[in-house]
């Protein structure tokens, strides 16, 4: 592998992130046992959960821009959506999954988030 | 089987010695190809065909073939070549002369988004989010343009959180070096960012408009 560096950060390692899913797009296996299983589909479910999470959270600040609520409900939106915020936080930490991991990969599409 | 590697102009400098390559004329153009080897998928099979359309690159313009792109035989590749070639002629003529570099910025240390939520009421929550969602735009802008100033042509793709950036431009041969200077004064000047900078690469994102 020839050095392809033209700028490097003082700190690389947080661009190194992506070399195990090179590893994995080039090996993919799907692995069955039950544990792996039940992250798997918790993976699933809640990127489904933090996209509409996202997609209301924009349509909600919005709203907001354009002067269409009043302080209370702003407060009262906002206050449900931290609360989303924070049992999506939780919910991660008991499946061990990160925020990266809340993402899909669609090919050429693209990245789900 | 045969593997395709690149589209040049033809008649062109002669082919470098890698891989048994040969020559697909068709009408001004060629397809650069080889005997396709084992068809197992790996790292190292990806950098042999980089490594080939590099060596190609050296000292010609080119439109590189994306990696696994096989066909059954030359009459295959010489019909492939011309069903597209007044479209593959022009692609080559918008890349010729330049190549390819790769930005990625990633935000550096802690400076991304808190991973639990610390505002003190719902309005104030909202506020953090639209003054974050504000402040990557600013931020990803106060990269992008400048550098996009510098190229032939520029083109982004969805950055993979936490990624704020993930562009591509099309830089002049000789103009390599200015760019790459541009990424170090960005960097200076961004203390909150990480900017990685790569190339020269093939231009694999400007071969299709």
């Amino acid at each position: 592998m020839r050095d392809k560096l033209l700028h490097a950060p003082p700190d690389l390692d947080p661009f190194m992130g992506e070399l195990p899913r090179l590893d994995d797009a080039l090996s993919r296996r799907v692995n069955a046992d039950p544990e792996s299983l039940e992250r798997g589909l918790a993976q699933l479910v809640l990127t489904i959960v933090e996209l509409l999470r996202q997609l209301m959270e924009r349509q909600a600040l919005r709203r907001i821009d354009s002067g269409g609520l009043s302080d209370e409900q702003e407060e009262r939106l906002g206050r449900t959506f931290m609360e989303l915020d924070r049992r999506m936080a939780e919910l991660r930490e008991e499946f061990g999954l990160t925020k990266e991991d809340l993402n899909l990969d669609l090919g050429p599409l693209g990245r789900l988030l | 089987m045969i593997e395709l590697y690149a589209i040049t102009d033809n008649p062109g400098p002669p082919l470098p010695d890698l891989a048994a390559l040969e020559l697909v004329p068709v009408d001004g153009l060629a397809a650069v190809c080889a005997p396709a080897g084992e068809a197992d998928v790996s790292a190292d099979a990806l950098w042999h065909h980089e490594e080939v359309v590099e060596a190609l690159m050296a000292d010609r313009d080119l439109l590189p073939v994306r990696y696994g792109t096989r066909l059954e035989d030359e009459h295959a590749v010489t019909r492939a070549v011309e069903e597209r070639r007044d479209e593959l002629a022009a692609a080559l003529d918008r890349v010729r002369g330049a190549i390819e570099v790769s930005v990625r910025v990633l935000p550096s240390g802690d400076a991304g988004r808190a991973a639990v939520p610390d505002a003190a009421g719902g309005a104030e929550y909202l506020r953090q989010r639209a003054d974050e969602q504000a402040s990557q735009a600013g931020t990803v802008r106060a990269v992008s343009e400048p550098l996009a100033a510098l190229a032939r042509a520029s083109t982004t793709s969805n950055p993979r959180p936490p990624e704020l950036l993930r562009a591509a431009y099309l830089i002049e041969r000789d103009a390599v070096e200015p760019f790459t200077a541009e990424v170090a004064r960005l960097q200076r000047a961004h203390a909150e960012l990480s900017i990685l900078c790569t190339g020269p690469w093939p231009p694999y994102s400007f071969t299709e408009r």
